[in-house]
């Protein structure tokens, strides 16, 4: 199939290629060891290099709020807790543990002897001057409202909120219950900087960072390429199994695909389309590799707009949608239908939808309709952006437009408009139901919760139900895990019976790796943090 | 530009007054236009995650919330000051980035016009010589075909036809990680050259080659076709006529006679191509992943970057006004008719 392909590719672009053809061969450079290093590693391992389509805003954990960063920021710099691969529980990373003293207070003891990748000390005094930093720079690129538990009403640290009693002790005292907190401290927005390198009121520049994690920063160059050395002095359960990693940052998923094609890159990790998965699944030279992922896509309602307002309506188009279908044909299955708006895996998660309205059924839902006397068909706008999830959403939208339409209940029509123009539109009540995706923060139930339902949402849907409030607040507080739990699957089934948005589907954590390489499968899951500090290459 | 006086000093005066309006106007115009279209940098970044009050404060923090008039007044301060700002974005400073990634778009560029030349005017001239031969019409045929195809078609049909034979198809990062080049002048090609590596200078130059060489591609069908018609037009000539007269061997009365002549309206062109070629690097940077400016411009308009948009528009904007305005200092230098 190469071969025809560049046959074709050769007749296309004319007589003159196979001058510039004749000069590649094999001894030209460019393959995949020439291009990862070949430095012998001090754990057995070789240099490799990682593809991605992801960008780094800024490489002071300050200034960032994205993936790119937060995954370079990962392997520089040391957070409190960790959570190990394939796991949903932080453990302990440069804290031996962090506990709830109350739902309101947790300490944190710090492992002993730790230092920066420049030979300070790293204390609690580093801890508190890194979190507070944070909120006060309060960088408009920055993640820093994660941290709003210990933050004042005027927006800055709190004086109270960290105390640090002695050089290994830190205590958070938090504005309200939130039982999710040591969970964000296992994040990037957590991470522990040296107050002798940075400064308190601005970030520090890229390639000046220091931190105390596997990896210490060894060159980068914006929007190109950072090099990872193994960091010495590193003394934790993180250690690097390679001496050096190459991250080779791409435009495109076009150049990233061929880049893993043809052996340029070891691994290419964030974003290949489905499109480009199933061609490289049947390669010799490369192995796709699936894990667990948290990507959610849903559908929400305005329920600003009437013809939606009547919880019939919305009831009926979950009882129509068509996930399998949806994942099959506008995903050729690479996704995972959702039934409900937390992930599988995550205390408390339940199938709600499928649950409450099984099969798609159309019988059933003009049961709904009829039942509530909705006059039918509806007529429902549709929104979709074609220019920030990917290209497969129009697919989707299509695909469930169709199903809606073919109903007989409901009269549907698309739009679509660039992205952001598209915020403006749905928060102004254009649509009647428009596509969103989400990632969480960290991996707890209640990511998928209280930004979707408290109060209409960051979407501004106009949904609001004092009940639902109520139970956000109480499992935030609540401590024991089974109570909580508990509170959580109240919550989902709520949301099936309200539908103030419609589950779509669930991603998976997708990578192709060419097959020297280890350890790539194994940090796949829904945490989306790339252990690169796991990640070994064969000769 | 027929120009009253006819004094050379008045006319490149004149020409280099009319840049500060031209200049402004294309500054006033990218900041309009980026206002106009829906968005801005909070909401291309974060916009999907969080609530409103908080999108509110990070366009505060920006100073997005100021009046238009006051940011536009600040915006031509700034680019009066020659501070073309920092990038909202990642905050780099605009001159950073140009600093950093102009090298790369400028090697591309500098390769591209090489490849244009270097295949352009033979062919062109073989066109023309050969006129309404078999050679010429499949000259004619290349030369509209390269110019027609959209760059990102050719280059991607290239990195097809190339990615099965282990030449390098992306970036020129690679010398970075495998020969730990020091970065003296953010000029990669100029790096390697200093550092003396010669594998480091055969990567660098394996790794130019296809994204130059798709540039002139595209660059060489007009050489092609302006050849060929000056060519064709000057063997009309009569002092051609004089010299074939006097018995001077055909290709002696080509390349003495015709051939230079012809080549003078190309010295004109190549300079206006100048923006051709700009535009054609950001579109076979985006194909090849080259670090060039071209890239960093798409990457931060789809930020919604106003600061850094700007500062590289102005830029851009300035090489091309200042690059015309020295053909037609050039053109006024050569034919003294211009400015009369």
């Amino acid at each position: 199939v190469k071969r025809t392909r560049g046959i074709l590719a050769a007749v296309s672009a004319g007589v003159l290629m196979t001058s510039l053809a004749a000069c590649g061969d094999d001894s030209g450079g460019g393959s995949a060891d020439e291009g990862s290093g070949n430095d012998s590693g001090s754990g057995g391992g070789e240099a490799w290099t990682l593809g991605t389509t992801e960008s780094i805003t800024a490489m002071d954990p300050a200034g960032s709020y994205d993936f790119g960063s937060w995954n370079m920021q990962y392997s520089i710099f040391q957070q409190l807790m960790s959570v190990p691969a394939g796991e949903s529980e932080p453990v302990g990373d440069a804290a031996e543990s962090c506990d709830y003293d109350d739902p309101t207070t947790v300490t944190c003891t710090l492992r002993d002897g730790l230092t920066f990748s420049n030979g300070n000390e790293l204390t609690s005094s580093d801890v508190k001057f890194s979190l507070e930093r944070n909120i006060n720079i309060a960088d408009p690129n920055g993640s820093g409202v994660l941290l709003a538990q210990l933050a004042g009403e005027d927006g800055k640290a709190r004086a109270d909120a960290i105390e640090t009693p002695d050089d290994t002790t830190v205590t958070f005292n938090l504005n309200s219950p939130d039982t999710t907190f040591v969970k964000l401290l296992s994040t990037a927005t957590t991470s522990i900087v040296d107050e002798e390198t940075f400064p308190g009121d601005e970030l520090l520049g890229d390639d000046e960072v220091v931190g105390s994690g596997p990896f210490k920063l060894s060159q980068y160059k914006e929007g190109e390429q950072v090099v990872l050395e193994a960091n010495e002095s590193y003394d934790g359960d993180k250690s690097a199994q390679a001496p050096q990693v190459f991250v080779q940052f791409f435009k495109d998923t076009g150049p990233l695909k061929e880049a893993i094609s043809s052996g340029q890159v070891d691994v290419a990790w964030r974003t290949l389309s489905p499109t480009d998965l199933n061609d490289l699944e049947g390669s010799d030279d490369v192995e796709v590799i699936e894990g667990e992922g948290s990507e959610f896509r849903y559908w929400v309602f305005q329920l600003g707009n009437e013809e939606v307002q009547d919880v019939a309506v919305r009831q009926a188009v979950a009882q129509i949608i068509d996930r399998e279908t949806i994942a099959e044909d506008a995903y050729d299955g690479t996704v995972t239908p959702a039934y409900s708006i937390v992930p599988p895996g995550f205390g408390g998660q339940k199938d709600s939808f499928q649950e409450k309205y099984g099969e798609p059924d159309v019988g059933k839902a003009k049961q709904i309709l009829d039942e509530a006397g909705v006059e039918t068909p509806v007529e429902l706008t549709l929104g979709y952006t074609p220019t920030h999830y990917g290209p497969n959403l129009v697919d989707e939208a299509t695909e469930l437009s169709n199903q809606l339409s073919e109903s007989g209940l409901f009269e549907t029509s698309i739009e679509q408009a660039e992205w952001e123009q598209y915020q403006t539109l749905y928060k102004k009540n254009a649509y009647d139901l428009f596509a969103l995706g989400w990632y969480p923060d960290i991996l707890d139930a209640d990511n998928y919760l209280t930004p979707f339902l408290r109060d209409g949402g960051f979407y501004s849907n106009n949904y609001s139900s004092d009940e639902v409030n109520e139970l956000l607040d109480q499992e935030l507080a609540e401590t024991e895990t089974s109570a909580r739990d508990e509170l959580i699957s109240q919550l989902q089934d709520i949301v099936a019976e309200d539908v103030p948005l419609v589950p779509s589907w669930f991603g998976k954590n997708v990578a192709v790796a060419t097959p020297q390489m280890n350890g790539v499968g194994e940090t796949l899951d829904p945490t989306y943090i790339f252990r690169l500090w796991e990640i070994s290459k064969s000769s | 530009m027929a120009v009253a006086g006819g004094s050379l000093p008045r006319y490149v005066g004149q020409r280099l007054l009319l840049l500060v309006p031209m200049i402004w106007l294309v500054l006033t115009l990218v900041f309009l236009l980026l206002r106009v279209a829906p968005g801005d940098p909070v909401s291309a970044a974060v916009g999907g995650r969080l609530a409103e009050d908080e999108l509110e404060r990070r366009r505060e923090a920006l100073g997005l919330d100021r009046p238009l008039v006051v940011q536009y007044l600040e915006y031509l301060g700034q680019v009066a000051r020659f501070d073309l700002g920092n990038a909202l974005s990642d905050n780099r400073p605009v001159l950073e980035i140009i600093q950093d990634n102009g090298g790369a778009t400028l090697t591309l560029t500098m390769g591209a016009f090489l490849f244009a030349l270097v295949f352009g005017i033979p062919l062109g001239l073989l066109a023309g010589r050969r006129r309404d031969s078999a050679s010429d019409v499949f000259i004619r045929v290349f030369g509209i075909v390269t110019y027609a195809a959209p760059v990102f078609v050719t280059g991607l049909l290239f990195v097809l036809l190339v990615s099965g034979t282990g030449w390098p198809t992306y970036d020129i990062a690679s010398p970075m990680t495998k020969f730990n080049t020091e970065t003296r002048t953010h000029i990669l090609l100029l790096d390697v050259l200093l550092s003396g590596s010669s594998e480091a200078i055969w990567d660098v130059v394996q790794h130019h080659l296809l994204p130059c060489f798709v540039l002139g591609l595209f660059l060489s069908g007009v050489f092609i076709r302006l050849v060929r018609v000056n060519l064709l037009q000057t063997l009309k000539g009569d002092y051609v006529e004089a010299a074939r007269a006097r018995g001077i061997a055909e290709k002696h009365v080509i390349r003495r006679h015709a051939f230079r002549n012809a080549l003078v309206p190309v010295i004109t062109v190549v300079g206006l191509q100048v923006a051709l070629t700009l535009s054609g690097a950001v579109l076979t940077e985006s194909t090849f992943n080259w670090p060039g400016l071209g890239t960093e411009l798409i990457d931060y308009l789809n930020a919604r970057d106003y600061a850094a948009v700007q500062g590289l528009v102005t830029f851009f904007a300035i090489i091309v006004v200042v690059v015309s305005v020295l053909v037609d200092i050039v053109n006024a230098l050569v034919d003294p008719r211009v400015r009369y």
